[in-house]
This record gives C-alpha cells, sequence and structure tokens, in this order.
C-alpha cells in the first residue's frame, strides 16, 4: 500500500496523557496529520520516564513520533481564538482536559458542538466524561485496578511464589494504551458515520471491556481470584538460562509435551486421557515440569517443543524482541535519528498489506510547526 | 443510529481475539454473520474444563448480536457458499493459523476475486508473513514474545502471564485497524488484506521500554512502582484483600497525604518534599501509609483520596464493577437476556456517541445457525430447497 489509510485527515491533539497521545500515535502511523497542541514549554509527556540517555522521553518519542506541533497555552488570550481556527480545519479532535476545566477553555461538549459540528470531538478520560466518577483522576496504577484485571494479577508462578503480596499492575501503561486503542477506534467509527459528534472514551470501560471475560464468568457464578485462575499446570517455568511460557490446551499439545518430558509413564496413566484428569494432577505435572526445566536451556527447549507442536515462547527481554528473528523479518521497528542518536520506534501491531507502514523519522520540538497557526495556508513550514 | 450500521461482516473467526474485534464492531452497529461447524463447535459451544465448565455456557460476550450460520470449509460446496457470503459483506474477518484461509480456498486473493474491495482481516499470533507466522499461539505466549510478560512482575521475582485482556486487546486493535481500512476504502475505492500480529499488540504496548532499550538503558521489572512517582502502590485496607492503589504524581499531592494520613511531620521532611529525592526514598514511606489505610474503608478512602485531588481507587473485582452505579450510567455494564431467558451483566459498549445513546448488546448468543433462513435464504437468495440440499450434504453443518 502505498497511501496510508487515513491520509487527508486531520487531526488536533491535546494531550497530557498515555490514553489521548496513544490515540493520536496509532492515527498519526496509520497516516493523518497529528498536530499537537503544547502548553508553553510542551506536554507534559516530554518529562516522563524512560529517559534517553540524553534526557528525551523515550515514552514521549515512541507516542509522537511524526506528530507536528504548535504552543497554544490556555493562559495565552488568543488561547481560544487559535484553538478555533485550529478546529476549523480538523476533522478529528483528541483532548484529555478534566472535565471540570473544559468550559473556562471554551473545550466543552455543548461550545465545540456549536462552533465546530463537523468535528469528531474525541474525549479520552480516566472514567469519562460522564457519571458519578467523571471527574476523578485515574493514573495507570489506579486504572488497571478500576477496570478489573488488576485484581486478578499476579497468577501462575509469580503468584505461587508471593501468595500475600498485594496484587500487581501489568508493565508500563497496559490499562492507558488500551484506552487509547479504543478511542482511536471509536472515533474512526464516529467518523464513519458522516457527522461530528462528541465521543466520551473512558480508559476504564476500555479496560473492563478488554477485561470481558471476569464479568462473564461472574455471570456464570464465579467471582475470579488471582490466586485460583491460574492454569492447572504449564503457565511461567524457569529454566536454567530464563523463563519460558508453557500452554497446552488441546489433546495433540498434551501429547508433545508427553514426548518432550519424555514422560511415557504419563502416556500410559488413564487417569490422564483427559483435561479433567489432568487438571486434578496439575500440582503433581507441574513439579515435574518445573524441575525438569530447571535444567534446560530456553532456546533448544522452545525449539523442540514448537517441533512437536507444543505451544512455548521464550519471555524475551527487550533486546530480544528489538533483534528478534520474526520482528527483524517482518521490519516492524523503524530507525529514528534524535539528538542522541539513533533509537528503534515500533510500528504498528497490524499492516495493510504485506509490509509495515513506515514511521516518520521526524519528533517534534514544542512549537517547531508554530507556521501552522501564524501561516495562512495552514501546513507545515518545514518538516 | 449506531455509527456503523449498514456495515456487514463475514465473521469466520474464533478462539477470543477474531471474535472480539468482530464483537466490539457489532456493539457499534455492524452486523455481524458468524460462520460455524459443528466439526469444530465453537469454544463456548463446549465444555471447556480449564474454565471449570462442565457444559456449554448460556451467554457469550463475544458472541451476543451476531448472527449464526452453519458452514463446513472442508465442503466444496462450503467454500462455496462462503464466497458467496463474501459477497455480500463489506468485511471478512480470520483468526486461523496464518495460511489456512489459503489452504481452504479462501485467501485474500481468492475472496478479492470473489468480491474485488473486500476489507479482509486476518488475526494471528505473529503475522501472515516471517519465519514464526506458523507458530502456535495463545494470550501467555504472545505476552511472552512481545517482551510485556518479561517486564511485568515483581523486581525479584518471574515474568507476568497474561490472560484474556491480551486477547481481546488484540481484538481492539484489530477493530481499529479494520475501521481504518474501510475509511481507505470509501476514500479510494481500494480493499486490502489487514494483517494483525498479536505478539506486535503486546511489544506495542511496551514501545517505550522497547525504544528505552534500544539506546542502552536498562529497563526491567519494578513490580507497582513507577518510574518517578512516589508513594505509588497497593495498600491494605481495613477488609481482607481489599486494596487500595494510590498514585501520587506532585508535590502538591504528597503534602496532602501526609496531612491525610496523619503524619505532617513527613510532608516538612526535606528527604520527601521533591519528587526525586521522594522517589529515593519511597519505601520508607510504605509503613506509615500502611499503617493509615489498614484501619480505613476501602471505598471511602478513595473517595477521601479523590476530594483532595489524590489519585486512588480500589483494586475491583467483577463483582465491584457489574454494581457500579457509574459504569451502569455509561452504559459500559448492561443488563442482558440470556437465550435461557436468564439475565445478567455484559459489558456494553465501548465509548458513548453522542449521536446514539442505545445499547451495545441487544440480543444474547445466537442459536448455532440460528440465523440461516435470514442469511441464505434473505440475503444470499437461496431457495429453501436448495438450503435443505447443502444441509443434507452436509456443506451447510
Amino acid at each position: 500500500m502505498t497511501d496510508k489509510p487515513l491520509s487527508g485527515l486531520r487531526v488536533i491533539e491535546r494531550a497530557s496523557g498515555v490514553a489521548a497521545a496513544q490515540a493520536g500515535r496509532l492515527m498519526c502511523q496509520m497516516g493523518a496529520d497529528v498536530i499537537m497542541v503544547e502548553p508553553a514549554g510542551g506536554s507534559c509527556i516530554r518529562q516522563e520516564h524512560p529517559l534517553l540517555p540524553g534526557g528525551q522521553s523515550a515514552l514521549f518519542t515512541y507516542l509522537s513520533a511524526g506528530k507536528w506541533s504548535v504552543v497554544c497555552d490556555p493562559s495565552n488570550p488568543n488561547f481560544r481564538q487559535e484553538m478555533d481556527k485550529l478546529l476549523a480545519e480538523a476533522d478529528i479532535f483528541i483532548d484529555d482536559t478534566p472535565v471540570a476545566d473544559r468550559a473556562g477553555l471554551g473545550l466543552d461538549e455543548a461550545r465545540i458542538a456549536e462552533a465546530h459540528p463537523q468535528l469528531v470531538h474525541l474525549s479520552v478520560l480516566p472514567y469519562g466524561a460522564f457519571g458519578p466518577k467523571a471527574g476523578w483522576k485515574g493514573e495507570e496504577l489506579n486504572l488497571i485496578h478500576a477496570g478489573g484485571e488488576g485484581f486478578l494479577l499476579p497468577n501462575g508462578l509469580s503468584a505461587d511464589l508471593f501468595p500475600d503480596r498485594p496484587p500487581l499492575k501489568i508493565a508500563g501503561h497496559f490499562a492507558e494504551m488500551q484506552g487509547g486503542t479504543t478511542a482511536a477506534m471509536a472515533a474512526l467509527a464516529a467518523l464513519w458515520a458522516g457527522k461530528g459528534q462528541f465521543v466520551d472514551v473512558s480508559v476504564q470501560d476500555a479496560n473492563v471491556a478488554v477485561g470481558a471475560f471476569a464479568i462473564q464468568r461472574f455471570g456464570d457464578g464465579s467471582v475470579e481470584h488471582r490466586l485460583t485462575r491460574s492454569f492447572k499446570f504449564g503457565g511461567v517455568i524457569e529454566c536454567a538460562n530464563g523463563y519460558v511460557e508453557l500452554l497446552t490446551l488441546e489433546p495433540r499439545q498434551w501429547d508433545g509435551l508427553l514426548d518432550l518430558l519424555g514422560a511415557d509413564d504419563w502416556a500410559n496413566d488413564a487417569s490422564l486421557t483427559d483435561e479433567v484428569g489432568r487438571s486434578a494432577r496439575g500440582d503433581e505435572i507441574n513439579e515435574r515440569i518445573r524441575s525438569w526445566a530447571r535444567h534446560q536451556q530456553v532456546e533448544t527447549l522452545v525449539s523442540e517443543a514448537q517441533k512437536r507442536g507444543v505451544p512455548m515462547a521464550r519471555y524475551n527481554a527487550p533486546e530480544h524482541v528489538l533483534t528478534g528473528l520474526q520482528e527483524t523479518s517482518r521490519s516492524i521497528f523503524a530507525t529514528l535519528d534524535t539528538p542522541e542518536g539513533p533509537v528503534k520506534v515500533h510500528s504498528l501491531p497490524f499492516r495493510f498489506g504485506p509490509d509495515a507502514l513506515p514511521v516518520s523519522a521526524t519528533v517534534a520540538s514544542p512549537g517547531a510547526d508554530q507556521s501552522i497557526l501564524t501561516g495562512d495556508n495552514g501546513r507545515r513550514a518545514s518538516a | 443510529m449506531k455509527p456503523l450500521a449498514g456495515l456487514r461482516i463475514a465473521d469466520f473467526t474464533v478462539h477470543a481475539a477474531g471474535p472480539f474485534c468482530t464483537h466490539m464492531l457489532s456493539q457499534m452497529g455492524a452486523e455481524v454473520i458468524k460462520v460455524e461447524t459443528a466439526l469444530r463447535p465453537d469454544i463456548f459451544r463446549k465444555p471447556h474444563a480449564v474454565y471449570g465448565r462442565e457444559g456449554p455456557a448460556t451467554f457469550d460476550q463475544v458472541s451476543s448480536n451476531k448472527l449464526s450460520v452453519r458452514l463446513n470449509l472442508k465442503h466444496p460446496d462450503g467454500v462455496a457458499l462462503a464466497k458467496k457470503l463474501v459477497t455480500i459483506a463489506d468485511v471478512a474477518a480470520e483468526s486461523f493459523r496464518a495460511g489456512v484461509m489459503t489452504r481452504l480456498g479462501l485467501g485474500y486473493e481468492t475472496l478479492r476475486v470473489a468480491k474485488q474491495d473486500i476489507v479482509m482481516v486476518s488475526v494471528s499470533s505473529s503475522g501472515q508473513t516471517g519465519p514464526e507466522s506458523h507458530f502456535a499461539g495463545y494470550a501467555p505466549l504472545f505476552g511472552a514474545w512481545g517482551g510485556l510478560g518479561y517486564l511485568s512482575g515483581h523486581a525479584d521475582g518471574p515474568p507476568v502471564e497474561m490472560r484474556h485482556v491480551m486477547d481481546h486487546s488484540v481484538g481492539m486493535h484489530a477493530a481499529l485497524a479494520t475501521l481504518a481500512a474501510l475509511h481507505r476504502l470509501r476514500r479510494t475505492g481500494l480493499g486490502c488484506h489487514v494483517d494483525v500480529a498479536a505478539r506486535e499488540v503486546a511489544s506495542s504496548l511496551v514501545g517505550d521500554a522497547l525504544t528505552a532499550a534500544s539506546a542502552g538503558v536498562s529497563v526491567g521489572r519494578m513490580g507497582n512502582d513507577d518510574m518517578t512517582r512516589a508513594p505509588h502502590g497497593l495498600f491494605p485496607t481495613v477488609d481482607k484483600d481489599r486494596w487500595l492503589s494510590i498514585a501520587v504524581s506532585t508535590d502538591g499531592e504528597w503534602q496532602k497525604l501526609a496531612q491525610i494520613i496523619g503524619h505532617p511531620q513527613l510532608a516538612a521532611d526535606p528527604r520527601y518534599a521533591k519528587k526525586a529525592s521522594r522517589h529515593t526514598h519511597r519505601r520508607d514511606l510504605d509503613g506509615p501509609i500502611t499503617d493509615w489505610t489498614s484501619a480505613q474503608n476501602g471505598e471511602a478512602a478513595a473517595e477521601q483520596l479523590q476530594a483532595s485531588g489524590i489519585a486512588a481507587h480500589l483494586s475491583w473485582a467483577a463483582s465491584d464493577i457489574v454494581v457500579d452505579p457509574h459504569m451502569r450510567a455509561r452504559g459500559a455494564i448492561l443488563e442482558v437476556t440470556e437465550t435461557n431467558g436468564h439475565h445478567r451483566a455484559a459489558v456494553g459498549r465501548p465509548a458513548r456517541f453522542a449521536g446514539d445513546d442505545a445499547p451495545g448488546i441487544t440480543r444474547g448468543t445466537p442459536a448455532f445457525g440460528g440465523d440461516e433462513d435470514y442469511v441464505y435464504g434473505e440475503l444470499l437468495g437461496l431457495s429453501r430447497a436448495r438450503i435443505k440440499a447443502l444441509v443434507d450434504d452436509k456443506a451447510i453443518y
């Protein structure tokens, strides 16, 4: 595909959090012109860790590559006028301004709908713009727990080792990323309907949605818990030089596992011929797998498992992902030149043909594209 | 009217990630025709010992709203009928292992002959191309491959296994990609083959850590800690296994928290006054905060902290979420009627649209092949006699 799917779309992004910036990132990587509207001094995401060795935010670099930047500070008397100028030419407005602050800035739902009826006004907030908790603050840690998945983590080996510790978050910004992806999806759905409208996305809602299985299980009569929802055997397995994940859900995969283990006794054991019998003896099975695997090398084990159709994967450290055979073959990382030297940036996790869409090699400094506001043509003066 | 009203999807997806993709699109108004076969029953139509289910589920979240038809894709007439179904669809979605649809005679090149501008969406563990595209995988493996599992966990513990949220995140990304492809189709008239790789979704969720690692920065497991925020963690409350999440971002928030927990002297202590130093000494603060939270009702404490501008929320189980007035008010949790007439809570629409406030789910799990009169008869124009012949020959099976 030579043209990107969202070519021609213009998006205005006011983001102080990861969720809104992730929505903008996805649209940008799919070809939309995404213009960050930053306060004086730049978005606070520019300060977020992890940092590159010279101090530039790796998080901001990842979320913002390819976006344009104008500075339009809320304290500036021309703020409303400048926002209106930007929004008049836009298709989507992404905003995570707290609800209580919106009217004062002229960014509330009613005013935007009146002034810019063509616009998809995408609100992205921790708990949404509507409902009793619309004003609540939520950081990543709170949101993974408000959405239900935090309560269920860790499970498996980590839960076995530390049963008395509190629940555990997923690494990084998992919950906020779900909010951002859901927001981008909802905005494109609204745009598909062909009319401007307000779209209210809540990071909590998005996480409850991806955690839907827990709600379904509740309807079936059980409340899941991190100490009991582990797979009966398999899961995270420690090897001599790292960890692997093992999960056998189908009979042929169990057969492959027996072959891998050389467990002829189990192959001939009538009580292990079905899933129910195996689950009942899960602890015993796991004990044997764990003690056996402790002497195995990860690479050999994974290779032998995959040969036998046993689903197994190495727990890849970042450097493994960055240099992985599959990842390299599919060119999922783009190289960006930064003042600190080249860094890699993940492209979209989906593609619209055989090749990954290219990632723009530019990370804009605050106000790098101010000519969009000051110039007449509304286009970037320089890349 | 729902935003995607008028869109039609031929849904060949199985397991979790693919069906969640089409489920999201169906909640926003797309008509989704779920293709099933008795040769390989859908996971919710059979007992599932791993989840302690003795019989078939009576309700399946990701199948709600969908229409069901039977189709035997190992029968030449079944394959022909599948192609016919694609001709009346805007999107064909599938989630078999890479290459299976082609082997069935339903690959993208074939489908685009049947319908020139079809958007085909393939969801797989490792993508449609590359040396590992044939690998079998489930959510925990996606997380393991992608680095997300490695980076999750206690600093002194092992990696953590990702579960259904991983599958469903893949589905959410697939739904987004589908809509982007449709926008391009509307603009250019061109269909395409969307290739969603689950392990790439996992790695993209830690894209910041990967960028940092590419510059030589070491990033590892850090439990519930944040790289700069402190206090930041889960604290016990007066009730057993009710944990309060607290995340302090600014010095001002810390000053307020120190007052609330009854330790104003900590607010004045230079070790904790500024963010960077407070983070360095963060473990010192776990005790005083725990002393306070341990005597609190969790919900009341969260409200008290929020009233002071501090981000806090209880660690909620499903039982908390389904009764939450906020979630109900938003339509994010709604009441549905199962096929057996029972009522239960389910997850509703993924966003609120000003142009439409209809509930996301309007019917429960479809009966197996329950919509064949409509799909094969009304939409495809097959006569009753022809449908019967296909059923007798097990092409519709």
